[in-house]
C-alpha cells in the first residue's frame, strides 16, 4: 500500500514535469497538423479518399505519439541524476525499482494524454470529412496507447544508465526495427543458410514486435480485428514492458550516484 | 548498553574504489573508513575538500555501494531503503523541481515519507514555519535564492520528523543570519533527542555545536573524538595589541622575549608565550604604553585538522 503511494506520488511529479516540455506540445502540435493535412491528401485522389484520409491519420498518431515517448522519456531518469533531484528522493524510503516504476507510470499517463488529444483531433477530421469511425478505430488507437506503454518502458531502461543522446539513438533504432522484426524474420525464412534463418528467428525474439499494435489496415478498410488479436497485444505489451522495466531496475540497482 | 550510548551509525573498514573512466585502472577514494555516531549527538565529519566526506554520507545514504566494508543505521544495512522513514537527509547545495512551490515540494516529500494525509497539511505548515519560509510557501522554487533552497533542503529532510538528520555541508552558502538559523535548527534537533550528522569544511561550526567530531583526510580518518578532546584547556599563545609603546621599550621586548612585532599605526601587536604575558605587560605599563587587547590563543580544532592535513602531504 505505501509503496502504491510513492508510486503515484512520483507518476503524479513526472506528469506535472513532463507536460512542462515544450517539445511535448511541438510534437503534438505537429501531430495534429498532420492529421488535419491528411484532407489536403486525399482531395488529390478520386479513389479511396476516406481510407488515405485515415491512414494518414492513424501514421501521424503514431509517429508522433512515438516521438513524444521517446524524446521525453529519454531524459526521464539521466536529467534526475543531473540535477541531484534524485539524491533526497532516493534517501526517503523509495526503492530504485519504485523510483523506476514512478517514473515510467508518469510519463506513460502523459502519453496516453495526447494520444488521446491527438485520437480527438482524427474524430474531429474523420467526421467533417464524412469518414466513417466506428470501434475499430477505437482499438487500433487503443493499441497504439500499448505500443507507447511499451516505448516509454524502453526509453526508461536506456535512460536509467545511459545518455540521453544514446538512449535516443537506441530506443528509435529498437521502435524501427520492432516494426520491421516480421519483415525480418521473413527475409531470414527465404534465406538457403541456415545460419542467417535463425539469427534473423534469434533477433525476432528479442527485439519487440511492434506490428501486434498496428491494426491500421484492418480499421481504415473496415476488416475485423479478432479478440484473440486484441488479447495477444495486451499481453504481449504488459510482458514486455514488465521485463523491460525489472531489467532496468536490475542495472540501476547497481549503479553509483557520484 | 544505555541510552546515552547507543550506537545508532556505523561505519566498519569501508573501501570505495571508483573508476575514473572506462578502463579497468581503480582509484581508491575511502581507504578503510571507520566509526560509530551515538544516538541523541552532533556528528562533525570534517576534512578538506576532496577528502572522502560527501562519499561517506553517499554511501550512508545509499546512493553509492561501498567495494568493500560495511556501514549500518539503526542496525539496518544502508543497501536497504525501508527504515529511510527514519532518517533525513539534506543534500550540498540541494536541487529541486523548479516549477513546485515550497508547499508542494514538502507535500510531494512527505507523500514519499508516506506520512499519513491528516497529518500532512500542518506538518508541511509546521516546517514551513520552522525555517522562516511561511511569507514563500506559495512562491515556485525557480525564484528562490540559494539560502532559501537551502531552507527548503532541511525542512524536506525534516518532514517525516526522522530519528537521525544527514547534512552535507549545511551552512555552505549561507550568510551569518542563515548560517545561525541552521545551528538552531541542527541544536534544537539535538534538543529534541535526535542524531545530527554534518559534514563541513567550517571548522567553527563543528567546535560551536558539535559533540563529536571525526577528520577524514584522503580517504582516511585521522583522527576522532569529544570535540573537548581537540580543543586544549592550556592557553598556546597569547596576541597582546599596545598603543604608544615608546621605541625603546619595544626593542628591549624584542630582544628579551624573542618576539616579533607588526605595527600599524601607532599600535603594535606582538604574539607571545604565556609565561612570558604577565613580564610584558608590566614593562608596557610601566612604559606608560596603553594596552589595547590581550587575546589567549588555545590549540583549536582548526590547528589539529590543519596538522592532519599537512602530515598526509608530507606522507604523499
Amino acid at each position: 500500500m505505501n509503496s502504491l503511494m510513492r508510486v503515484e506520488t512520483l507518476a503524479a511529479n513526472t506528469f506535472r514535469e513532463a507536460i512542462r516540455n515544450k517539445l511535448l506540445y511541438t510534437l503534438l502540435g505537429f501531430g495534429i497538423l498532420m492529421i488535419g493535412a491528411g484532407v489536403l491528401l486525399a482531395t488529390l485522389s478520386y479513389v479511396e479518399v476516406d481510407e488515405i484520409l485515415q491512414d494518414m491519420g492513424l501514421a501521424a498518431i503514431r509517429f508522433f505519439s512515438a516521438g513524444i515517448a521517446i524524446f521525453v522519456g529519454i531524459g526521464l531518469i539521466y536529467n534526475e541524476v543531473e540535477r541531484k533531484t534524485i539524491f533526497t528522493i532516493l534517501s526517503k524510503p523509495v526503492s530504485r525499482a519504485e523510483f523506476l516504476v514512478g517514473k515510467w507510470a508518469g510519463l506513460t499517463f502523459t502519453v496516453w494524454l495526447q494520444l488521446a488529444l491527438m485520437a480527438l483531433a482524427f474524430a474531429c477530421v474523420s467526421w467533417m470529412a464524412g469518414a466513417p469511425l466506428g470501434f475499430d478505430h477505437a482499438v487500433a488507437i487503443s493499441l497504439i496507447g500499448l505500443e507507447l506503454m511499451v516505448i516509454v518502458a524502453i526509453a526508461t531502461f536506456f535512460s536509467a544508465f545511459t545518455t540521453p543522446m544514446l538512449a535516443a539513438s537506441f530506443t528509435i533504432g529498437l521502435w524501427m526495427i520492432g516494426h520491421l522484426s516480421r519483415d525480418l524474420r521473413s527475409l531470414g525464412e527465404q534465406s538457403d543458410l541456415n545460419s542467417v534463418a535463425t539469427m534473423a528467428d534469434g533477433i525476432f525474439q528479442f527485439v519487440p514486435d511492434f506490428e501486434v499494435f498496428n491494426k491500421t489496415l484492418e480499421a481504415v478498410h473496415g476488416l475485423p480485428i479478432a479478440a484473440s488479436e486484441i488479447q495477444l497485444a495486451i499481453v504481449y505489451a504488459l510482458g514486455y514492458t514488465v521485463a523491460t522495466l525489472v531489467l532496468a531496475s536490475m542495472i540501476f540497482n547497481r549503479r553509483d550516484f557520484k | 548498553m544505555t541510552f546515552e550510548n547507543r550506537q545508532v551509525i556505523c561505519v566498519d573498514q569501508v573501501v570505495k574504489d571508483f573508476r575514473p573512466g572506462l578502463g579497468l585502472r581503480r582509484k581508491r577514494v575511502l581507504h578503510g573508513v571507520n566509526f560509530q555516531v551515538q544516538e541523541g549527538e552532533i556528528f562533525g565529519f570534517v576534512g578538506p575538500n576532496g577528502a572522502g566526506k560527501t562519499t561517506t554520507l553517499k554511501i550512508l545514504m545509499g546512493l553509492i555501494r561501498p567495494t568493500d566494508g560495511r556501514a549500518s543505521i539503526l542496525g539496518r544495512d544502508v543497501a536497504e531503503s525501508e527504515f529511510r522513514d527514519r532518517i533525513g537527509f539534506l543534500p550540498e547545495n540541494p536541487y529541486f523541481y523548479p516549477f513546485l512551490t515550497a508547499r508542494e515540494i514538502l507535500t510531494f516529500y512527505a507523500r514519499l515519507c508516506t506520512v499519513p494525509s491528516k497529518r500532512c497539511a500542518d506538518r508541511v505548515e509546521e516546517l514551513l514555519e520552522v525555517v522562516n519560509l511561511s511569507h514563500a510557501a506559495d512562491a515556485r522554487l525557480r525564484t528562490f535564492s540559494k539560502g532559501m533552497l537551502q531552507r527548503v533542503g532541511v525542512a524536506q529532510a525534516l518532514v517525516h520528523d526522522p530519528e537521525i538528520v544527514f547534512m552535507d555541508e549545511p551552512m555552505s552558502g549561507l550568510d551569518p543570519i542563515g548560517r545561525k538559523e541552521i545551528r538552531d535548527v541542527i541544536l534544537s534537533l539535538r534538543g529534541a533527542g535526535k542524531t545530527v550528522f554534518m559534514t563541513t569544511h567550517i571548522l567553527t561550526d563543528v567546535e560551536m555545536i558539535c559533540d563529536r567530531v571525526a577528520i577524514i583526510v584522503k580517504g582516511a580518518i585521522r583522527h576522532q573524538g569529544r570535540i573537548e578532546a581537540f580543543l586544549s584547556d592550556d592557553t598556546a599563545s597569547t596576541s597582546i595589541v599596545l598603543a604608544q609603546l615608546p621605541a625603546e621599550t619595544a626593542t628591549q621586548l624584542e630582544d628579551d622575549y624573542a618576539i616579533e612585532m607588526r605595527g600599524v599605526g601607532d599600535r603594535v601587536e606582538l604574539t607571545a608565550s604565556a609565561k612570558d604575558v604577565g613580564d610584558i605587560l608590566g614593562l608596557a605599563l610601566s612604559a606608560r604604553a596603553q594596552v589595547v587587547s590581550v587575546t589567549p590563543h588555545r590549540h583549536s580544532l582548526e590547528e589539529v585538522f590543519l596538522t592532519a592535513v599537512q602530515e598526509e602531504e608530507g606522507e604523499r
